[in-house]
């Protein structure tokens, strides 16, 4: 699942917007004693962390991935030193600024094994939404979040139906991942917001 | 999909829910467009509908096989796994699928949000099997395929799904090669569609795969996700 790499934004706005990821390789890591009590310890670290959004608990006993949310990088790296001690030999996978990504691995002694390159968009893009809100949707990696939602929210938060914190957890639900990334989220409604009311 | 017409009170909420726009108010009532609902259950899941008007229907073949592709939950019987895709390159450390020397090529149809009839999958597999690329054999979509010229079941073209993926691998040398069919297929194909390049790295050298796209002629966006070589067998 291409899932988190295809994410819209400019650089700046790709700042503060970090996925960590953990899968179980099936048929390989996945069938010892140990893997779902490594997998979920792990889900147990990023928790701890205070991610600004991750999978649901109730997941983390059937789903061979958990992913969570961070904003800082500095804390990414602090999550990636931990995973490095414990030693879990499960796969970590970072979505983010390439550049960004690098320099912290270099810091703590770890290198690239593998990378998944975006190379964009192609085709009918005139069938795409505005960019600012292929910016949100875009950020659930399943496409749950549809951009009529956006445009119906962005509406009712500025008629004043709905305060933008509940706007936003109403677009954040049907991602069941956890990689909707809530407080980019608000910068973007924001915005937009604001230009609709002009 | 359904909406239980004689249940729903015609209120609209779950309108702007549908990712793909499959639901519309029609004589009072929520309808879903048979044709453009790719049953992914996000308006079962997520629309609260103030009544629960809203059914999963038992999906005969050849439709079934719009819920793996489109349904975040639903787990496809030859992968295993749920949300649409493989393991693809999450899981590399450990299984090695891209090794040096390869690049490993996801084309996501439909990509961001549009949707895609199955169709169109053979606009790239028919071209990239004259090729020889070797399709990822876990994917849902090279399940599809039906002989070595990349044509895939006829039952399942009609079907509309939120994506389907293109998973496959190449020698370093046929890159280009796989570009320039992207850009053949980009002008011809009724839809969007969301390409990425896998490579392993060697000495933390991105910059050398960065640059052999940029020499195509193609961008590479400055957001990626990158494996740190922590996964064991």
């Amino acid at each position: 699942m291409t899932h988190s790499l295809h994410r819209k934004g400019k650089r700046s706005d790709l700042e503060n917007d970090y996925i960590i990821l953990a899968m179980l390789a099936a048929n390989f890591n996945n069938k010892y004693e140990d893997s779902r009590r490594k997998l979920i310890e792990i889900g147990e670290i990023l928790k701890k962390y205070n991610p600004i959004n991750i999978m649901s608990e109730a997941a983390w006993k059937m789903s061979p991935v958990i992913t969570a949310t961070f904003t800082e990088i500095e804390i990414v790296k602090k999550i990636i030193k931990e995973f490095k001690e414990k030693d879990f030999g499960i796969s970590i996978v970072i979505s983010g600024l390439i550049i960004e990504i690098e320099a912290i691995l270099s810091e703590i002694g770890l290198k690239t094994h593998t990378v998944h390159l975006s190379l964009g968009t192609f085709g009918k893009k005139e069938l795409l939404p505005l960019e600012d809100t292929l910016e949100i949707t875009t950020m659930c990696g399943h496409h749950c979040i549809s951009p009529t939602s956006v445009s119906t929210i962005v509406k009712q938060v500025a008629l004043k139906k709905i305060s933008i914190d509940k706007a936003i957890k109403k677009l954040s639900k049907p991602c069941v991942c956890g990689i909707f990334n809530e407080s980019r989220a608000y910068k973007i409604l924001t915005s937009m917001i604001k230009k609709h009311t002009l | 999909m359904e909406i239980k017409k004689d249940i729903c009170t015609g209120c609209g909420q779950c309108i702007s829910i549908c990712p793909v726009q499959a639901i519309s108010l029609l004589k009072k009532k929520a309808v879903i467009n048979k044709s453009l609902c790719v049953e992914c259950a996000v308006c079962y899941r997520d629309s609260e509908c103030p009544v629960k008007a809203f059914r999963l229907t038992r999906l005969k073949w050849p439709r079934i096989i719009r819920s793996p592709f489109s349904n975040v939950i639903a787990t496809h019987k030859i992968t295993g796994i749920p949300g649409r895709g493989t393991e693809e390159m999450k899981t590399n450390d450990v299984t090695n699928r891209f090794g040096f020397g390869e690049i490993g090529v996801s084309i996501e149809l439909g990509r961001p949000g549009v949707g895609t009839h199955l169709r169109n999958i053979e606009l790239f597999t028919i071209k990239l099997s004259k090729l020889a690329v070797s399709f990822e054999e876990n994917s849902p979509v090279t399940a599809l395929i039906i002989d070595d010229q990349g044509h895939i079941q006829e039952e399942v073209k009609d079907e509309y799904v939120l994506s389907a993926i293109i998973e496959f691998k190449v020698p370093k040398e046929k890159i280009d090669q796989v570009l320039s069919i992207i850009r053949d297929v980009e002008k011809e194909i009724d839809t969007v569609f969301s390409v990425g390049i896998i490579s392993r790295i060697f000495q933390s050298e991105i910059s050398s795969i960065t640059n052999l796209i940029k020499k195509n002629g193609f961008e590479v966006r400055p957001n990626a996700k990158i494996i740190i070589g922590l996964g064991k067998l």
